[in-house]
C-alpha cells in the first residue's frame, strides 16, 4: 500500500521524533491484564530482575511495510519515550519506492532502549 | 458423536524442554472494533484505522508473540528481537490465525532464547503477515506458576 504521500523524502532526511509517555495504564490494554505479568504486576517484574513493569511499542505499515527491531534495554511504566528515525535508502519497488527507515528508541534519559529498521512504500 | 478429545500437555518451557521444530497454531481470532480501538489507545495511535475498517499491522502480533503458550507454560520471558512484513491489511471483520514453528534456540551470555517464525493469515489461508521473533527464556521452576510475556 503506497501512501501517496512523502514524495520528497531523501536520504539522510532526519524525521521528526515522536515522544510517547508510557503509562501503566497503556501497558495493561496492550499486553493484556494476567494475574502475573512482567507487564502487569510491579511485583512480579520486581521478582524478575525489572525496576517495574515493561513495556514494547510497535509502529507499522500496512502492507507491504518491514519493521525489524532489537530491544536492548527494557522500557519501564512511566518511562517517556522518543522515537527517532532517520531516512537511509530509498529503493524502487515495484512501480513505487521503499523508503527505507533506521529507527531507534531513546528514553527519558537518553539511553536506547530499541534499534532497528523499518521500510514502506510511497507513490 | 465424536468422542472424548485429548487434552492439551502443557509443559514448562525451558532451554532443555523446548523441541526445536515445534509448531504452534493459535486460536481464530475475529478483528472486533474495540480491538483497534483498544491497540490505539495502547500505542498512542491516533491514526483513523477503523474509519479506513483497516487495523494496525501490528493489531495481531501478540497472538504470534503468545504462541508459545498454546504448548508451554511460559513463566516469563522477554522479546529480544521482533522482524515483521506486513504482506496484506489486516481488516476489520477478518478472522484471523497464527501459525508458528520454533526455528532455533540458544544460549547467549547465560541467557537461554527461542526464536520462532510464524505467519498470520486469514480464514482462507491469505497470508497478512510474515515475521520472527527472539524470545528470552525466563525460566523458575520452582516458583508459582504465573504468566510472563
Amino acid at each position: 500500500m503506497a501512501t501517496g504521500v512523502e514524495t520528497e523524502v531523501k536520504t539522510g532526511q532526519v524525521l521528526p521524533s515522536l515522544a510517547k509517555d508510557v503509562s501503566q495504564r497503556r501497558i495493561d490494554v496492550y499486553s493484556g491484564v494476567k494475574p502475573r505479568s512482567i507487564h502487569s504486576d510491579k511485583a512480579w517484574a520486581r521478582q524478575k530482575g525489572f525496576r517495574t513493569c515493561v513495556k514494547l511499542l510497535g509502529p507499522g505499515f500496512a502492507r507491504g511495510g518491514t519493521m525489524s527491531m532489537a530491544f536492548i534495554k527494557p522500557v519501564y511504566a512511566g518511562d517517556r519515550l522518543t522515537v527517532h528515525g532517520i531516512i537511509k535508502d530509498k529503493q524502487p519497488d515495484n512501480g513505487a519506492t521503499r523508503v527505507v527507515v533506521e529507527v531507534w528508541v531513546e528514553n527519558q534519559d537518553g539511553e536506547k532502549t530499541a534499534v532497528g529498521h523499518a521500510s514502506g512504500l510511497v507513490s | 458423536m465424536a468422542g472424548p478429545r485429548a487434552l492439551t500437555e502443557f509443559k514448562k518451557l525451558t532451554l532443555d524442554s523446548l523441541q526445536l521444530g515445534d509448531e504452534f497454531v493459535s486460536d481464530d481470532h475475529l478483528v472486533l472494533p474495540e480491538d483497534i480501538e483498544a491497540h490505539g489507545f495502547a500505542v498512542e495511535d491516533d491514526h483513523p484505522w477503523l474509519a479506513e475498517k483497516l487495523a494496525p499491522p501490528t493489531l495481531m502480533d501478540n497472538q504470534a508473540l503468545h504462541l508459545r503458550h498454546s504448548k508451554y507454560l511460559v513463566h516469563a520471558g522477554l522479546h529480544a528481537r521482533m522482524e515483521f512484513s506486513f504482506v496484506e491489511p489486516i481488516q476489520l471483520g477478518m478472522r484471523v490465525r497464527t501459525r508458528g514453528k520454533v526455528i532455533d534456540n540458544y544460549e547467549r551470555r547465560g541467557k537461554p532464547y527461542m526464536v520462532t517464525e510464524y505467519v498470520t493469515e486469514d480464514e482462507t489461508g491469505r497470508v497478512l503477515v510474515r515475521g520472527q521473533f527472539t524470545q528470552m527464556i525466563i525460566s523458575e521452576p520452582e516458583a508459582a506458576h504465573g504468566h510472563g510475556c
